[in-house]
């Protein structure tokens, strides 16, 4: 039976994960979204349940994720960015930049505005709509979110940088292995612990992209 | 009272080049060996898995604790203090300089000539290989001499990079892969690199860090390593020049001063914080600062200066293959007789820079789901963008300076450095011809793939920078002899970045390696070892 690319790409990235030595991260699910969904931070208090309405979180990442995903696809994309969400620390110290001696870090909480946008959406398309975010159709969805999205710049920078909860949300799944995958019809696994064999090749295809990227 | 802790080495500083010190030490002589560091442990190779998953989802420090707060300069330094110093954080790349380096005076009436000549120091280079444990591919031997073989293979070229060569090849110019202190085999009890390109925070300990050498020498019971403990000033022995004491808090009992006694001293702070140490010790003898009687300590801060760029190529590639391996040429810091001096290096990287997914296309408007996709599988399809960056190297003004800041102090009110990096009016005025130089190489390396020059651009960041007790025959001149040892006091050496004359045009970490071991060997001869 032929097997869908996102069937392939599970696979694939789980292949990497068992060839791994002892002390390779395990780079979250790889299927997920983010490059690592994150791992524990030291002295943190633990998983915290998402602040995000995740009913209006889903039917956003209708709205801006990829549909050629598919439901399940992005179903986990949106998942792993709330594993993301939850673990997120503000404040926290950031890697030093090369060469500069002040300690740099990160930005307040951008979950609590985050979650407000969503709720936002919600009274907004009742008040227009009469409906929930999730009822009214994907173009009627992006229509709502182009006026917040649309103050957001050209780039997909960091996710916890983003103004909105949408453009947080598309960051997170464009930066993230998964993406690059399906964007280049290969399995690059990138910043997944490959092993050196293989290098050289060129990175195969993603079942069913055959013959260029899908 | 002082506690006073006894040794016949006292190493001050416990990064790469105190690795490189202890280790020589440790095998050649039966000398006691007290090392000091002012930091503290950092994550443990087992906890990197975890800190590099938060790194790279959140950007967070990988290495907690490496710095102290109250313990900072002004200009150009490293924010790292802790077990292992910066090459916790290294990238790892690690060339030799080039014979020409050590002799620019001579060759091209610029700089000035070290004390040492490329062969005095090849030997070491060779020994700092096998330490950290290089893999690395043989250049042409007109601009890469060696004596013996890298310790490993080099890392395999990616897809990406195999292509990029094909490339250079076709231009006329040399590329081969940058030596690494990464391990393509199973080195010293560390494991193969897995090509998870993430070389800041290894995870599986591929990547060389000083912790794995000091973790050795402990459970062989060969070093003792006092950790959170800063050194405040060197004592002389009273109505000698020779070096009495270490004077040091513990960082967690300040009002608790230790008193490190020993036979020789090694000063293996890194570029910033041994100057430093020297002038914060001033004494009535010293009214400068050790070692200091004809003024140079702090002078002659040095580094390098780069220029940078995106190339459009018209290829299929795909980064993330491996970013963090790259291609080196060094035929431009070896370019034979030149009418105006100009000398680099060039590496280059797969790069993924105007190919990553954005949120609006090229008009502006904004983009949803599979429109993103699209317009990120235009510019993929399109053609493939490599990085390109050119060291080159800045010859220092005598001015070039750390000093000590009043107005920045610790929380022990002790000052802090301030360095204030300046250029001698020749680099100042080849400046130009240096850009435009390198800026032709670059271009002709573009038109070579049919491709063009996306970007680019200069810097004046001081890399990988060093200087401030350098080393020469003449005392008049220098800090420190050719073995490091200063001209003023016969037992204390200073090792590593802060002896350098010049930074020459490439990453530097593996010279001061250099440099550390032959001053392990002239202290060791003096311990009956070597
Ligand atoms: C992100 C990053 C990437 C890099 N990549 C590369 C690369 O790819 N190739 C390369 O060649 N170089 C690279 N470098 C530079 C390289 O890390 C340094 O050149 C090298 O580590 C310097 O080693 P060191 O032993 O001279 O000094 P340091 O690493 O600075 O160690 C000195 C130690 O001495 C301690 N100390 C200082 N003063 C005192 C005191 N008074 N009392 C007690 N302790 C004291 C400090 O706390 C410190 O831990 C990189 C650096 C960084 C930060
Ligand atoms: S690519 Fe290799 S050296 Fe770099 S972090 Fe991964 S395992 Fe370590």
């Amino acid at each position: 039976m032929p097997r869908s690319r996102r069937s392939f790409l599970k696979q694939s990235v789980a292949t990497v994960a068992a060839a791994s030595v002892a002390g390779c991260a395990p780079d979250g699910d790889g299927e997920s979204g983010a490059a690592s969904d994150g791992g524990t931070r030291a002295g943190a208090t633990g998983t915290r349940a998402s602040p995000l309405p995740a009913s209006t979180l889903r039917a956003v990442g209708e709205a801006v994720l990829p549909a050629e995903l598919g439901d399940d696809g992005r179903e986990r994309a949106v998942a792993a960015f709330e594993r993301w969400s939850d673990g997120l620390e503000p404040v926290a110290e950031l890697a030093h930049p090369y060469l500069v001696p002040e300690t740099r870090y990160s930005g307040p909480d951008p979950r609590p505005g985050w979650a407000a946008q969503l709720q936002g959406l919600e009274k907004e398309c009742r008040a227009r709509f009469g409906s929930e975010f999730g009822e009214i159709d994907v173009a009627a969805r992006r229509n709502l979110l182009a006026g917040p999205v649309g103050q957001a710049g050209t780039g997909l920078g960091s996710p916890s940088n983003a103004g909105h909860v949408a453009v947080a949300l598309m960051a997170h799944f464009f930066r993230s292995p998964t993406a690059t995958d399906l964007c280049y019809g290969r399995v690059i696994a990138k910043q997944q612990c490959r092993g050196l064999d293989g290098a050289l090749g060129e990175p195969v295809h993603v079942a069913g992209s055959e013959g260029g990227a899908p | 009272m002082s506690r006073v802790i006894e040794s016949d080495v006292c190493i001050i500083g416990a990064g790469i080049t105190a690795a490189m010190v202890a280790e020589r030490l440790a095998e050649r002589t039966n000398a006691s060996i007290t090392i000091i560091e002012a930091g503290q442990r950092t994550a443990s190779l087992a906890e990197r898995t975890n800190t590099r998953a938060r790194m790279l989802a959140y950007g967070e420090n990988p290495y907690p604790n490496d710095h102290i707060p109250d313990q900072t300069g002004t200009g150009n330094m490293y924010r790292q203090m802790v077990v292992g110093g910066s090459a916790m954080h290294w990238g790892g790349a690690i060339p030799r300089y080039s014979p020409e380096d050590f002799r620019i005076r001579s060759l091209y009436g610029v700089g000035c000539d070290w004390p040492i000549s490329f062969d005095d120091i090849e030997p070491y280079y060779q020994e700092a290989e096998e330490r950290i444990g290089a893999a690395g591919e043989q250049g042409p031997e007109d601009c890469d001499p060696r004596s013996k073989p890298y310790p490993m293979p080099p890392l395999p070229l990616s897809y990406n990079l195999a292509r990029m060569r094909e490339w250079t090849d076709s231009a006329g110019i040399p590329f081969w892969t940058q030596p690494w202190a990464r391990n393509t085999e199973p080195y010293r009890g560390r494991n193969v690199c897995q090509r998870c390109d993430t070389c800041a925070v290894c995870p599986t300990g591929a990547k060389y860090t000083p912790d794995f050498a000091f973790d050795q020498l402990l459970a062989q019971g060969r070093i003792d390593l006092v950790t959170r403990t800063l050194v405040r000033r060197l004592a002389l022995e009273p109505g000698t020049d020779r070096i009495a004491a270490a004077e040091a808090v513990n960082r967690d009992a300040p009002t608790e001063p230790i008193e490190f006694r020993a036979g020789t001293f090694v000063l293996a702070g890194g570029h910033a914080w041994s100057s430093h140490l020297l002038l914060l010790s001033a004494n009535s003898r010293f009214p400068d600062g050790l070692a200091n009687r004809t003024g140079n300590v702090g002078r002659y801060m040095t580094g390098h200066w780069y220029v940078s760029g995106f190339i459009d190529l018209p290829m299929r590639l795909y980064p993330g293959i491996f970013a963090n391996n790259s291609l080196l040429t060094h035929r431009f810091a070896s370019p034979g007789p030149l009418d105006r001096y100009v000398r680099h290096d060039i590496r280059l990287w797969e790069s993924d820079v105007g190919r990553v997914p954005r949120l609006r296309n090229g008009d502006g408007g904004l983009l949803w789901g599979d429109e993103v996709m699209a317009d990120w599988r235009e510019r993929t399809d399109s053609g493939a963008t490599a990085r390109i960056r050119s060291y080159y190297d800045v010859l220092p003004d005598r001015d070039s300076r750390l000093t000590l800041d009043g107005a920045n102090t610790n929380a022990l009110g002790d000052p802090m450095p301030r360095i204030d990096y300046r250029p001698a009016q020749a680099s100042l005025d080849l400046e130009d011809h240096t850009h435009n130089t390198i800026f032709g190489r670059f271009e002709h390396l573009a038109r070579a793939a049919g491709g063009s020059m996306m970007s680019r651009r200069t810097s004046r960041l001081w890399e990988h920078p060093g200087g401030g007790c350098r080393m020469g025959d003449d005392p008049a001149t220098s800090v420190v002899d050719r073995w490091g040892r200063t001209h003023d006091h016969e037992n204390l050496f200073v090792v590593g970045a802060p002896t350098i004359v010049s930074s020459g045009c490439a990453n530097g970490t593996l010279t001061f390696c250099a440099l550390s071991l032959m001053a392990a060997e002239e202290i060791g001869n003096g311990l009956g070892g070597g």
